[in-house]
């Protein structure tokens, strides 16, 4: 019999101490990860789901939605002039129905204008949506800016009469 | 030759993305994000992505180390692309939309697919067996990329704040010069993607490399070790 057979060549574990820090590692990084895709995934299911209501269907659904806060979208089809209290006030509409909205916050994106489709955040009150929150949307579709183009304001088109229609 | 090609790509991106290409009637300048934006996100989402998908499905099969390296490759370049894209996106949010961010489908899915992706590196450095770990790594490599169904198909599936494709394949909404920049911006990124894949592998395998042969002096060393002891023990 050898000297090396009295040797202890069992495997041995790494220290106790050792391994605990690893599994602790190895739980914060997979626990951290978890929360994060757990509160993306709340968003999703709750914000992202149901964005925003269209106007024909935040009317539709007035009553239901009182006392809520939600997105309403429509396309911008008037507007005036800012109140005393410097709201913005316009008018919106989408599948043939339309609203009055009245927005205090932050001024919306400079796209901002007649014709271009907006996403409201805020309440009813009464008939006018308040909105607190105003984002533009673009469409897809890319122009070039035509330095000939010729650039006109529509309030100095001989005829036109503001809409004044929202109180 | 490809990093020459990418740096040229780059070159000939900026001039085009900030210089020839003209601005958009409605968004003025803001528009020349859109040539680092989309390109970004094909890149690093579909290709980047689909290369760790396709390496993580040859993995599972046989094991192959070379697929599991370049799908952790593919992966770490895919994910600084994906955090431009979103870094982009909400650079091109605030003058558009008038806000950085939204938790709308099109933001949610991606930062989602951005995590997913994020976390596949962690699993990927994870204190484990490394077989067990690739594997794990593996399968959530695919269950990744298959979120990139949603991401695509969010603006379809439901309201977004995000605008639609403007690439239709019938007709795309978009001018000349400018579509033009896109194209130039995708080929451009391609370029810097498929290069920096390259040598983001080859650091890779060259580190398994050394940890197989630094496993395998070592098992030498010992039996060394053993046979020495054993000689010395039998001369005495």
């Amino acid at each position: 019999m050898t000297e090396s057979q009295d040797l202890d060549l069992t495997p041995r574990d790494a220290d106790d101490v050792s391994v605990g820090r690893k599994r602790l590692r190895n739980w914060l990084i997979m626990g951290t990860f978890t929360a994060v895709i757990g509160f993306v995934l709340f968003q999703a299911l709750t914000s992202a789901a149901q964005f925003y209501y269209n106007v024909d269907e935040a009317v539709a659904r007035r009553g239901e939605l009182e006392d809520s806060t939600f997105r309403i979208q429509g396309t911008v089809t008037s507007e005036q002039a800012p109140d005393a209290n410097g709201a913005l006030i316009f008018t919106i509409a989408y599948g043939g129905v339309d609203t009055a909205v009245r927005h205090v916050g932050a001024e919306p994106s400079d796209l901002f204008e007649i014709g271009i489709p907006v996403v409201s955040e805020g309440h009813w009150e009464g008939d006018v949506f308040q909105s607190r929150q105003l984002l533009v949307k673009h469409s897809e579709s890319y122009e070039a800016e035509n330095p000939d183009r010729v650039e006109y304001d529509l309030d100095d088109t001989p005829g036109y009469v503001p809409d004044n229609t929202v109180e | 030759m490809l990093g020459v090609l990418s740096a040229v790509g780059v070159a000939a991106l900026l001039l085009f993305g900030l210089i020839l290409s003209p601005p958009d009637v409605a968004q003025a300048d803001s528009v020349r994000l859109f040539y680092i934006h989309v390109p970004s996100a094909i890149v690093g989402l579909y290709l980047a992505f689909g290369v760790t998908c396709l390496g993580s499905i040859i993995h599972l099969r046989n094991g192959s180390v070379f697929w599991d390296l370049l799908a952790g490759a593919a992966a770490e370049i895919g994910v600084v692309f994906a955090g431009f894209t979103l870094v982009t996106g909400m650079l091109w949010g605030r003058p558009t939309w008038g806000v950085y961010w939204q938790w709308d489908p099109r933001l949610t899915s991606t930062s989602l697919s951005f995590l997913l992706f994020l976390g596949y590196l962690a699993v990927r450095r994870l204190d484990l067996d490394p077989a067990v770990r690739s594997k794990r790594a593996a399968i959530l490599g695919i269950i990744g990329f298959l979120n990139l169904i949603i991401v695509r198909q969010s603006v379809q599936w439901w309201r977004s704040l995000h605008q639609g494709s403007t690439l239709n394949p019938v007709d795309a909404q978009i001018d000349g010069l400018m579509l033009f920049s896109f194209f130039l911006g995708l080929i451009a990124l391609t370029s810097v993607f498929f290069w920096l894949l390259l040598h983001r592998f080859r650091v890779a395998w060259m580190e398994h490399q050394i940890e197989a042969a630094s496993v395998t002096t070592a098992l030498a060393a010992r039996r060394s070790e053993a046979a020495d002891y054993d000689g010395l023990a039998g001369n005495t």
